[in-house]
């Protein structure tokens, strides 16, 4: 496992650079957002080697960034941010991943902690029941081929149009829940088989869905705009675009993997395959790309109702129309915007692989309620401790074109996790904890246990000294779904 | 899915994803065997028999980019068709004028089936470090899979 050691200079108390050089072919510098407890683990990772492989894309500009919860990926690494112009650069679909738009959604509640941990286990019956969860996921009804084709243009909009959500909805998720350049003809009949009968579920591995409330505020005249007090009960739902997105990924990677030797493309990992900007396999990939994040969107659009009507059959229906949206944030996605880079404002198209959009206070594409704080960042710690939520802010434009972490990282391999902890007992320490979990199959709860992640309180204790974010709250599990 | 002699395969460490090692005497079995990894890091299967899908013929320029095609083209068929993978088996691989070709049948059994204990649901394989190297036991395959 261990990698080529890369070279790494200290620049502050937060970031690291590891200076470009041209023998490894990098264009631009790396740097990696960590402190002494980070970096400590970190020297020893592959993700280190992956941001310097991804500094080596044509056209990439500024640096190759690794926010703090980095870790080892496949191409470039998870926790890693790329930007290329938009006139000269590339885009490379290892840079999104395979599970396209996976992405976290916040629903706040008007019930207390007490309201819900007297009937968790009922709760999270409830949940377990009403998303499919797991390996093979799946709803017991496929969509007919012109539906599909609408929940890939329209995104959270077809099912908001079909009662499944409100116009509010819309106006508190990324992108409003739509790319516009989506195009449903550029995605493969394959990629549609995959994601037929699948959208409104869950998945497996790390997503989940998590009843959760907050049991800190760090930033109260923040809090009180995101609608969030200490006590509150939040829903965490985790999630992406299912195999659809998988396949739309796989199809158009073994497009670039052909195609870049013909384009001058040479790389240090095959994983970072690309295509210039403006060729016929870039803008196929991109509609495809935007096709699947809207897949994604309406995944868990879907999944929110299924939350809203589960929390109704239990609390009653006005506890169910309750459940606002606070936000709804994409983690794997790549998008055309406008940054400053040397001085010089220009279009740029930031890939993100595993990194949260962190826009700041005023910026026009933060929603209007948010506009005099920033755009809500949500940061899912491990399911035994906390999770966070922030807001973005002008040091993460300055610094990381409008970015910040998306999670705790983990720590341990999944291998390693199921040899040192057995998912019962897992279980059991949760129980303890007073958090109710339903899984799939144990061994999963092993792999997914706290100890196989990083503590997501130290990697948003670096976000925010490195100017990335302003964390708003922390929030404690009650019930854990996993798939 | 007769197993060849000497063929086997180990699983490889990664921090948030699964690698694989197989190893096999020729070209066709180590494509199999990785196939056999595969299955395993999606579910353990016991006493179960599959139905045989075809693949389509796939092609790729070099032996990297077939085993991409050929472990990404098992892994959509069991999920368009709600199956787990349990196998697969090679018919037909060998060198044509601009790369490589490969005919093969995937063996799936459904999600629900008596035997089956599915663990991870594979997104894809990748192409980081996906390499297909020739020794003097035969030739071996390493692949990562996206979990």
């Amino acid at each position: 496992m261990a990698s080529h050691m890369v070279p790494l200079e200290r620049l502050d108390t937060w970031r690291w650079r590891i200076p470009r050089d041209e023998q490894r072919g990098m264009r631009v510098d790396g740097i990696v957002f960590a402190d002494d407890r980070l970096m400590g683990r970190l020297r020893d990772d592959p993700a280190l080697e992956q941001v310097a492989n991804v500094a080596a894309l044509p056209g990439i500009v500024g640096e190759s960034l690794a926010m703090p919860d980095v870790h080892w990926g496949y191409g470039f690494p998870v926790g890693g941010v790329a930007a290329t112009l938009a006139d000269d650069g590339v885009i490379s679909p290892g840079g999104i991943g395979f599970d396209i738009n996976c992405g976290v959604r916040l629903l706040r509640t008007d019930l207390r902690r007490d309201d819900v941990s007297r009937v968790a286990a009922r709760l999270a019956d409830e949940l377990f029941r009403a998303v499919p969860t797991g390996v093979g996921a799946r709803t017991g009804a496929r969509l007919a081929p012109r539906d599909l084709d609408r929940v890939l243009e329209q995104g959270a909009a077809w099912p908001v149009a079909r009662g499944l959500g409100s116009h509010e909805d819309l106006d508190l998720t990324e992108e409003r829940g739509t790319l516009a350049a989506a195009d449903a003809a550029a995605v493969s009949l394959r990629a549609k088989q995959r994601g037929a009968d699948q959208l409104g579920t869950l998945g497996s591995g790390n997503h989940f869905l998590e009843v959760q409330a907050v049991d800190r505020v760090l930033d109260v005249a923040a809090a009180r705009v995101l609608g969030l007090d200490v006590g509150r009960v939040v829903v965490l739902i985790h999630c992406g675009s299912r195999g659809l997105g998988h396949q739309v990924c796989t199809d158009h990677l073994a497009i670039m993997d052909r195609s870049a030797a013909r384009h001058g493309i040479h790389l240090p990992d095959r994983q970072l395959a690309c295509a210039p900007l403006r060729t016929p396999e870039a803008d196929a990939y991109l509609a495809a790309m935007a096709a699947a994040a809207n897949f994604a969107w309406a995944n868990r659009q879907v999944i929110a109702h299924d939350v809203r009507q589960a929390f109704g059959r239990l609390f009653g229906p006005h506890e169910a129309a309750a459940m606002g949206l606070v936000y709804d944030v994409s983690h794997n996605i790549a998008k055309f915007e406008r940054h400053v880079v040397d001085g010089r404002e220009m279009e740029v198209c930031v890939h993100r692989k595993g990194a949260t959009r962190a826009f700041p206070a005023g910026h026009p594409d933060v929603p209007a309620r948010y506009r005099s704080v920033g755009q809500p960042v949500l940061i899912p710690g491990d399911m035994g401790r906390y999770s966070f939520v922030a807001v973005g802010t002008d040091g993460a434009m300055a610094r990381a074109f409008g970015s910040t972490c998306h999670g705790a990282g983990r720590d341990l391999s999944r291998h390693a996790a199921v040899r040192q902890l057995r998912g019962t007992d897992v279980a059991a320490a949760l129980a303890r904890e007073g958090i109710v979990v339903r899984a799939q199959r144990p061994d999963l709860l092993a792999e997914e246990a706290t100890v196989a992640y990083k503590d997501v309180a130290v990697v948003v204790d670096v976000a925010a000294g490195a100017g990335l974010i302003r964390p708003v709250a922390r929030l404690r599990p009650l019930v854990v779904v996993k798939g | 899915m007769e197993r060849q002699a000497g063929s086997s395969h180990r699983q490889l460490p990664h921090t948030a994803d699964v690698g694989f090692e197989a190893c096999a005497p020729s070209l066709p079995a180590v494509f199999e065997e990785a196939a056999r990894a595969l299955a395993e890091i999606a579910a353990e299967t016991t006493g179960t028999v599959g139905s045989p899908v075809e693949t389509g013929p796939l092609r790729a320029h070099d032996l990297e980019g077939l085993a991409f095609a050929w472990l990404n083209e098992l892994i959509a068929l069991a999920d368009a068709q709600g199956c787990v993978l349990v196998g697969a088996t090679v018919s037909h691989l060998a060198p044509v004028a601009d790369g490589w070709t490969l005919e093969g049948r995937a063996t799936l059994v459904p999600y629900e089936s008596p035997g089956i204990r599915t663990l991870r649901q594979v997104k894809a394989v990748t192409l980081h470090r996906l390499a297909v190297d020739r020794g003097p036991a035969g030739f071996t395959l390493t692949a990562y899979a996206d979990i």
